[in-house]
């Protein structure tokens, strides 16, 4: 009586409602997801009329049995391993639980279009086909990214174990394979795909048991000692101390724009040069609660570091424990002709007696001026 | 259902839908493309960007004047053609013609001279876009930053116009005639973008980024702009005015800026203000100079109260025309307009005299201290707050009575 596409958009559009109503319940208030659900409602009602007007999805031959053209199916098995992990995560981590929803939420479509398929007519290549064209546009892409998150993730894997050197090695290793697994299809156009295929799988396999083990062996050393000092969130402002914080500093800026200003430290003399000015500046104005981008850029044998002294006491006050004034902030040690980008957000305005300046760690004589209005 | 029943329902359907759209659309066109018609012959336009009244605007104006000629006599021939096409070989029962696919003689035709065309306009344009984007000519800066809903302008110190310590104001730009500014913008929130269409095009406001447009006036006047990138809910009122003055009378206006704060006399309505002020107002309003009881500096704490981290200084708030984003005029509407329609000789002496208590436009600046919100849409409702970790985006109902209304007034009206 109903068709089959009816009876989908139907469905579609009753659950809308029911989802409509509890979102309205429960969040008390009309969010802009409630606009989507409505405009969702909109649209199944409409295609559900349109089904039912044109009967479309009734393909299939009511008097054929569909029970020869039901093939096996894995899906059951796939969702019943979702909820399993659905099931863990709830104990163990929110990880495991996402993973389990996901997979759930994928079986679940597999299976419901697979279903949908093998009755779509008798005969079973069409139906085939049918699924295909469904879902293989979704099932591709997803396959391909997942397949290459995979891959990349064992290769970060691989060079969090291999030193520094090795880690160049290895990458100029991997651009001279795939160099000449290129020019091997490229001269071999008639090649077997097999062929071609069992290259990649073999590359790619490679890498994830290179990095399976990379894994397992764990980080190489200065890396452990460097997250154990707390690279990652120090802020040493005065003579370094840590073995490591201020060893991987970046020569070059990929911020060239949007920058307030460029400050120089060149013949012993701290200036700061302003797009649109044409003069070297011994001040600088920061608008208040504004991100301000700074690059801080070296031309002075030896490596130094440009300090911002955010108001408090003077920056030669050190509290006892030898580490700098809160309000301070910094960049890395900066070697000659490299440079480093430092961010700053001052809410307060400068005063006589909240004095803002930036200054070179060591030469507290050389400065600029931070003027916040 | 047959294939027969399924066509007449088809048709029948068309056929409704086709007398709907006649009956509701027809009358629409009509009326909405006389509305239109009769806009573009607005005679007050302030923002009409086919009027400009400085160096860059004109080499937009020089650009988009035979670009839009070329693509107005292109844009007629083709629709010409469509309607002839549709008129001539309507559908009136005839065999369906015989089909022909290529013809690459014709299509290349049509495909080169449409490149041709944007070769030639691209070369124009190019030539433009790097000429607006000069900056190693610029004769003065100011910084002008975004947020909701307002624009802040502060000038950096600039001795060669008499700038010795910064300025910082709110929603009118003030700039010297024939001087290459070069606006260096950003945002403390969402995404702005600053446009006096009289003087330059568009530039976007991007929180993290200065980006910089010129601009140049040629005649002391006011010239009208407007956010052109949605920022919110009261995207639509913030407004901004550009002043420029006489070199003259840009230096006077300077001075007027950096002059120390100068506190009422005591026993005044005004002093009683002043502490109206330092109770309610300072929590996010500076005030350069103004000091507590103790002697101790009154620093304004936007950053605690307001999600952009800002607002207005009102420091010599009365030497500007508008308050609240430029929404709302601080002139009366007889003294806006004698500002307004001055000459561009004469423009810079009225707009220096600043708001005097005659021309004070008391019932709107009441109103905006009575309750804010009722009269510009913000996000003030103490009780909506969790999104902005419970602060400000505009200002919010501060229950003043009328009393304290009344103080205000007499203390703001102070602020030259």
């Amino acid at each position: 009586m109903f068709s089959t596409g009816f009876k989908y958009f139907f469905g579609v559009t009753v659950l809308s409602v029911v989802a409509l109503i509890m979102s309205y319940a429960l969040l008390e208030k009309f969010a802009l997801g409630g606009v989507g659900i409505s405009f969702l409602i909109g649209v199944g009602a409409l295609l559900a009329g349109l089904s039912a007007f044109t009967s479309d999805g009734t393909t299939r031959d009511a008097n054929t049995s569909t029970s020869d053209l039901v093939t096996q199916s894995m899906w059951p098995l796939v969702t019943a391993i979702g909820v399993v992990f659905l099931v863990l995560g709830l104990v163990t981590s929110s990880i495991v639980f996402f993973g389990g929803v996901v997979i759930l939420l994928a079986a679940l479509s597999e299976w419901m279009v697979q279903a949908w398929s093998e009755r779509a007519s008798t005969d079973v290549t069409h139906n085939s086909a049918a699924r295909k064209r469904v879902l293989n546009p979704i099932e591709f892409p997803v396959l391909a990214a997942v397949g290459l998150g995979v891959v990349i993730f064992s290769f970060s894997r691989i060079m969090l174990t291999v030193n520094k050197s090795t880690g160049a090695v290895l990458f100029i290793v991997a651009g001279a394979l795939v160099l000449v697994a290129g020019t091997l299809f490229a001269i071999k156009p008639n090649m077997k795909r097999s062929v071609g295929a069992a290259i990649c799988v073999l590359g790619a396999l490679g890498i994830v048991a290179g990095g399976v083990a990379s894994a397992v062996s764990g980080e190489r050393e200065e890396l452990v000692e460097a997250a154990a000092e707390g690279h990652f969130s120090h802020a040493e402002c005065g003579p370094e101390e840590s073995k490591y914080y201020d060893k991987l500093s970046e020569g070059t800026l990929s911020l060239r724009s949007s920058v307030s200003a460029t400050v120089v430290y060149q013949d012993g003399e701290l200036i700061a040069n302003i797009q649109g000015l044409a003069e070297p500046q011994k001040s600088l104005t920061v608008g208040r609660s504004i991100l301000t981008n700074i690059i801080f850029r070296n031309a002075t044998p030896g490596e130094f570091r440009l300090v911002a002294h955010l108001g408090g006491d003077t920056a030669t006050d050190k509290s006892t424990d030898g580490k700098s004034h809160a309000d301070e902030t910094c960049t890395q040690l900066v070697a000659l002709g490299a440079e480093q980008s430092l961010t700053l957000k001052i809410s307060k305005p400068s005063s006589a007696e909240n004095v803002y300046y930036l200054y070179i760690a060591g030469t507290e004589d050389k400065k600029i001026e931070l003027v916040v209005p | 259902m047959s294939r027969r029943q399924f066509d007449i329902r088809l048709s029948v359907t068309i056929a409704s839908v086709r007398i709907v759209l006649r009956r509701v659309f027809r009358p629409l066109i009509i009326v909405g493309g006389i509305s239109a018609l009769s806009a573009s012959c607005a005679t007050n336009a302030p923002q009409d960007t086919w009027q400009p009244k400085g160096p860059n605007s004109k080499l937009i104006d020089d650009l988009q004047q035979p670009v839009f000629a070329v693509a107005g006599i292109i844009g007629l021939i083709v629709a010409v053609a469509v309607i002839y096409t549709m008129l001539k070989y309507r559908d009136r029962g005839q065999p369906i013609p015989e089909q022909t696919h290529g013809k690459p003689a014709l299509e290349i035709t049509l495909t080169i001279i449409p490149a041709l065309i944007l070769a030639v306009v691209s070369v124009f344009t190019f030539g433009a876009i790097f000429k607006l984007a000069k900056t190693d000519d610029t004769e003065m800066i100011i910084n002008v930053t975004g947020q909701q809903w307002w624009w802040e302008y502060d000038y950096p110190v600039q001795n060669d116009f008499g700038i010795t310590q910064p300025i910082i104001s709110s929603g009118q730009l003030v700039m010297p005639v024939g001087t290459k500014v070069l606006l260096r913008e950003t945002s403390r929130d969402v995404i702005h973008s600053y446009w006096i269409p009289a003087l330059n095009g568009k530039r976007d406001a991007v929180p993290g980024r200065i980006q910089t447009l010129r601009l140049e006036a040629d005649e002391p006047g006011i010239y009208a702009g407007q956010c052109s990138e949605f920022c919110g809910l009261s995207h639509a009122n913030m407004r901004m005015e550009a002043v420029a003055l006489s070199k003259e009378d840009f230096a006077k206006w300077v001075a007027n800026q950096q002059a120390p704060y100068v506190a009422p006399a005591k026993d005044t309505l005004a002093k009683q203000g002043e502490e109206v002020f330092l109770n309610q107002c300072v929590r996010c309003h500076q005030v350069n100079g103004l000091t507590r009881a103790d002697g101790t500096p009154a620093i304004a704490a936007p950053d605690e109260n307001v999600w952009s981290g800002a607002a207005p200084n009102l420091s010599h708030l009365m030497s500007r025309n508008t308050f609240a984003g430029a929404m709302f005029n601080l002139l009366s509407k007889q003294c806006r307009d004698e500002v307004w329609n001055a000459s561009s000789d004469v423009v810079g002496a009225k707009y220096l005299a600043g708001v005097t208590e005659q021309c004070l436009n008391q019932k709107d600046l009441r109103a905006w201290l009575r309750n804010a919100p009722e009269v510009k849409p913000m996000y003030a409702n103490p009780a909506d707050l969790a999104v902005s970790d419970g602060k400000y985006r505009g200002m919010p109902y501060l229950a003043l009575s009328e009393d304290d209304i009344n103080k205000l007034v007499a203390y703001l009206i102070t602020l030259k």
